[in-house]
């Protein structure tokens, strides 16, 4: 399958998927004005990964700061990762973040009360 | 406005401690330009990372909110904003205004003021619900979740007003203190 490689701008984050080894890595910014629009592959691909195949998937992610639009649209890449742990799948997520910074592990936080599946919230120094 | 009353202006936005105003056409790349000024002002100001960050997200909320609403109501003119940017009694002041229909601007202040007492649980309640909802309930001014997100992160009630303009137009102003 397809690999994304999206390099980051002011306002997207870098995007990067590896189906060989099942690792999502996002890092940066996240507020395009239509974010649905920016995130399309990368929900097609999550689908696609976790019909293709029964490997487990890590999700890497840096991530700073979202927009509500983007925050709408992360939701719902975590309730389908949800559903497939729901029926066995390995999924896990690492969050890491900058340890001054308490609002982004307040986010990462509010994601993972919705998630039974491996969630990390990793400050850094 | 002739040149030398620019004084005066400039002295208005320092005796209301504006550290940030913009007026007019609103695009996408100006939204991100003066997002990245108003960052590296914050961080030169040494606001806490926290702070500075919520200062941001509701000035993008905001911002893209009014583009959002240009794009759907395809109102002449709605893409003219105000942004202003303000500190003052220790906290930051966020504000925007466009021109709206005017009952487009009765729903966001109905909207407003639904949220208005509610504690930060409720609030976090009416969030979690408004982010499940499907995305076209979501789309009728588009600002269902942007304000809620505001008033969570807002030291004070939102403020909001809609002034009647003519041929059934108002100027919709919000302002979010942090």
């Amino acid at each position: 399958m397809n690999d994304i490689k999206i390099v980051s701008t002011q306002s997207t984050p870098l995007i990067e998927t590896d189906s060989t080894r099942g690792v999502i890595y996002m890092e940066g910014d996240s507020y395009p004005e239509n974010s649905f629009e920016f995130y399309s592959d990368l929900v097609k691909w999550v689908s696609h990964y976790l019909k293709e195949s029964e490997r487990p998937l890590v999700v890497e992610l840096a991530l700073l700061y979202l927009n509500t639009s983007s925050i709408k649209v992360m939701m719902d890449i975590f309730d389908e990762l949800e559903e497939a742990h729901q029926v066995g799948r390995e999924i896990t997520v690492n969050w890491r973040y900058d340890v001054d910074n308490e609002r982004v592990a307040e986010l990462a936080e509010e994601f993972k009360e919705d998630c039974s599946f491996s969630f990390n919230i990793i400050g850094q120094e | 406005m002739l040149v030398s009353d620019l004084y005066e202006l400039r002295e208005r936005f320092d005796n209301e401690k504006i550290l940030l105003c913009f007026n007019g056409p609103i695009s996408r790349s100006l939204i991100e330009e003066i997002g990245n000024a108003l960052r590296n002002y914050l961080k030169t100001e040494q606001a806490s990372p926290a702070s500075a960050l919520d200062v941001f997200a509701v000035y993008i909320e905001l911002t893209q909110n009014i583009r959002h609403y240009a794009v759907k109501s395809k109102l002449v003119g709605a893409d003219m904003g105000t942004v202003v940017v303000s500190f003052r009694d220790s906290h930051y002041h966020i504000s925007s205004g466009n021109l709206v229909r005017y009952e487009d601007g009765e729903s966001v202040l109905k909207a407003v003021q639904s949220l208005d007492g509610l504690d930060k649980i409720e609030l976090k309640k009416r969030y979690k619900d408004q982010l499940r909802k499907p995305r076209e309930e979501d789309a009728v001014t588009g600002a269902g979740l942007g304000l809620i997100d505001m008033a969570r992160k807002a030291t004070a009630p939102v403020q909001a007003s809609l002034k009647s303009l003519e041929n059934g137009l108002g100027y919709l102003s919000l302002s979010v203190q942090i």
